[in-house]
């Protein structure tokens, strides 16, 4: 079994360290797999003008430098840790209202997509070139921060064009996710040093980005705080098909009460 | 305002200091085992210019254990052949070759030149030097002696001689004042900027960017360079000594055309910093100044304007003499000239995204990609 975390952001967005900075940490920490997926913002959105400003935003023209790095650093994040890193992306549809914004993460995605696309577009695109579409924090993330409702409120209508739907964020675990059937999947959201103390997915897969992704669409999963000071566990692991089924498991509640 | 102009002007003063502190410092490592870092030195050359011979020959000069020169020309009937071909019978002893023919990979014609001795060079270390430039002896030495833990390129501040016709003499006050303390300032603020007519890098570490074929879309390759290697975490590391790039003979028209392309290109690439930009230059923040002494303080806006203008050119000149350069008596007729001229080079600049390049017509995208312009378009 080993740890991944698959939502997280570097210097070409928004995130504090590099990519090869990444790869050292989570390698150094026994991580099995990650994924980098920087912000890719609407270009034509007030949002997505001040990110490219201030240079917090793939962009076309940083798009093939971004893979290029992020393969050079799959390779050596597997030869010097055995440590899979996956490429993708996070597609953010920004707005002043909550209930209007969505971010919506492509794991495993190599190909540039314009963010400008419809959230059901940008599903279909982003499974069709063989990446997983994964609902990003789609229910408050318990801090004062923008928000992103947009897909939770339509998660009827969405349900099926996601392979998954963050059941934790950071160090939240979101009980509104956990207590339904939609696929889950739990990640940092890594931005600086202090979001590695964050929940996690667990995977008992071959590493290997495809079986991996294929894990996650088959729910093959479980979820777990990780807590690097500590270097071990401080929570049972969470079984995936234990979540939203039947009543409440008090293990929930004792990772919600955590 | 006032409080603009205080830091436009703190900047100023501080970035004046800090060149002379920078230029005036020894590289880390004389004493470095400079036969374990053999360099391919990488020339693209395009025509010849009058000091195109000493240029090369500089090259051919250089002190150092190990290195080779690759001279790369895209037509086999270029006018700077003749010159490569007879430096070379001229110094056998140096390991030198010339590569005709191009990989036409993207709308940099520079990278494209640049691609077949990139391949082929033997060593890892990798220097690109343009045409234009010409070094001491011991440049290569005093450069790899900057080579520190963590530093994943060098770069030198190009510093603006020999030059006649008053598109040169401007060049040469921009290149010796404004652009060489702002070099220096945004390496020390953490966002360095490289300069691509001497970068001494490793292929390796470019590789791991997708080497320099990945910048071929880009107008400004050495720029985009740059930020690939911050982006992998690498720090550039700016050589205490100043490069000459010989300026010869240009015309106010070549250095507006030149002007209009960098600013077009910077608009692309670092829109914010461009869109301050009036306001850091001297007229601008000096603008900004007087409206603010003369409305809080009662000073005469004319007579803290020319206060002003005074303070910055006793900064720039002290940054010209920190480089080497040679002062002249019209030093400070160009110099205000340039000065006058930023606002409506930026104005131009902002009002298009095409440029003209060695003869092609280029759009420029966001981030600074380029395409070539439809005709009649």
């Amino acid at each position: 079994m080993f740890l991944a975390d698959l939502h997280i952001h570097s210097t070409f967005s928004d995130g504090k360290l590099t990519i090869p900075e990444i790869v050292d940490l989570y390698g150094s920490c026994g991580f099995g797999a990650i994924a980098i997926t920087d912000h890719l913002r609407e270009a034509g959105t007030l949002f997505g003008r001040a990110a490219r400003y201030l240079e917090k935003t793939l962009t076309l023209s940083t798009f093939p430098l971004y893979q290029a790095i992020l393969s050079s650093e799959a390779e050596r994040a597997w030869k010097q840790y055995r440590m899979v890193l996956i490429p993708g992306v996070e597609f953010c549809k920004d707005s002043f209202f909550h209930h209007r914004a969505a971010h919506i993460l492509a794991i495993g995605l190599t190909h540039f997509l314009p963010a400008k696309l419809s959230v059901v577009d940008l599903a279909r695109n982003i499974r069709g070139l063989g990446a997983l579409a994964v609902a990003a924090h789609p229910v408050s993330i318990r801090r004062l921060s923008h928000q992103t409702h947009y897909l939770w409120d339509q998660r009827e209508e969405l349900a099926a064009e996601f392979d998954a739907w963050e059941v934790a964020s950071g160090p939240y675990l979101f009980t509104e996710v956990a207590n339904t059937r939609l696929p889950k999947l739990a990640n940092s959201n890594f931005h600086c040093l202090k979001h590695i103390n964050s929940w996690k997915t667990a995977f008992e897969c071959e590493k290997h980005p495809e079986s991996i992704l294929e894990a996650i669409r088959k729910q093959e999963l479980k979820f777990k705080f990780y807590y690097r000071e500590k270097g071990h566990d401080l929570m049972d692991w969470v079984d995936a098909s234990t979540l939203g089924h039947g009543d409440r498991s008090s293990g929930i509640r004792d990772l919600v009460n955590y | 305002m006032l409080v603009l102009w205080g830091t436009v002007t703190g900047l100023l003063v501080y970035g004046t200091w800090l060149t002379i502190r920078h230029l005036s410092r020894e590289p880390q490592y004389l004493d470095a085992p400079f036969a374990l870092y053999p360099v391919s030195i990488l020339k693209p050359l395009k025509g010849s210019d009058p000091d195109l011979r000493e240029n090369l020959q500089s090259f051919f000069n250089l002190e150092y254990p190990r290195f080779e020169l690759l001279f790369s020309l895209a037509d086999s009937r270029d006018s700077a052949r003749p010159i490569v071909e007879e430096l070379m019978r001229a110094n056998p002893s140096v390991s030198a070759k010339l590569v005709i023919g191009e990989l036409n990979i993207g709308t940099n014609p520079k990278v494209n030149n640049l691609l077949l001795t990139y391949k082929m060079a033997r060593y890892d270390w990798l220097l690109i030097s343009d045409s234009n430039i010409r070094v001491e002896k011991n440049y290569l030495k005093r450069m790899v002696a900057q080579l520190d833990a963590g530093v994943g390129m060098i770069t030198s501040v190009v510093m603006g001689t020999h030059s006649s016709g008053v598109g040169a003499r401007l060049d040469e006050v921009y290149l010796n004042t404004f652009y060489a303390r702002g070099m220096i300032l945004t390496a020390h603020l953490g966002r360095p900027c490289v300069v691509g007519k001497s970068m001494l890098f490793r292929r390796s570490t470019a590789e791991r960017f997708g080497g320099i074929q990945a910048l071929g879309q880009f107008l400004a390759e050495d720029y985009m360079a740059g930020e690939a290697m911050r982006l992998l975490g690498q720090k550039i590391s700016i050589s205490v000594d100043p490069i000459c790039q010989f300026l010869g003979d240009a015309s106010i028209k070549s250095f507006w055309h030149r002007h209009i392309r960098w600013g077009r290109i910077r608009k692309a690439q670092a829109p914010l910093a461009f869109l301050f930009e009036p306001v850091i230059t001297c007229v601008g923040s000096g603008f900004l100044g007087s409206m603010a002494f003369s409305y809080f303080f009662g000073f005469s806006a004319l007579n803290f304007f020319c206060a002003h203008h005074l303070l910055w050119l006793t900064c720039d000149l002290v940054v010209v003499s920190a480089l080497g350069a040679e002062v002249s008596l019209t030093f400070p007729f160009f110099w205000l000239v340039r000065e006058f001229l930023h606002l409506p080079l930026w104005a131009h600049a902002s009002s298009g995204n095409t440029v003209k390049w060695r003869g092609k017509k280029l759009q420029i995208m966001e981030g600074g990609l380029t395409r070539p312009c439809q005709k009649n378009a």
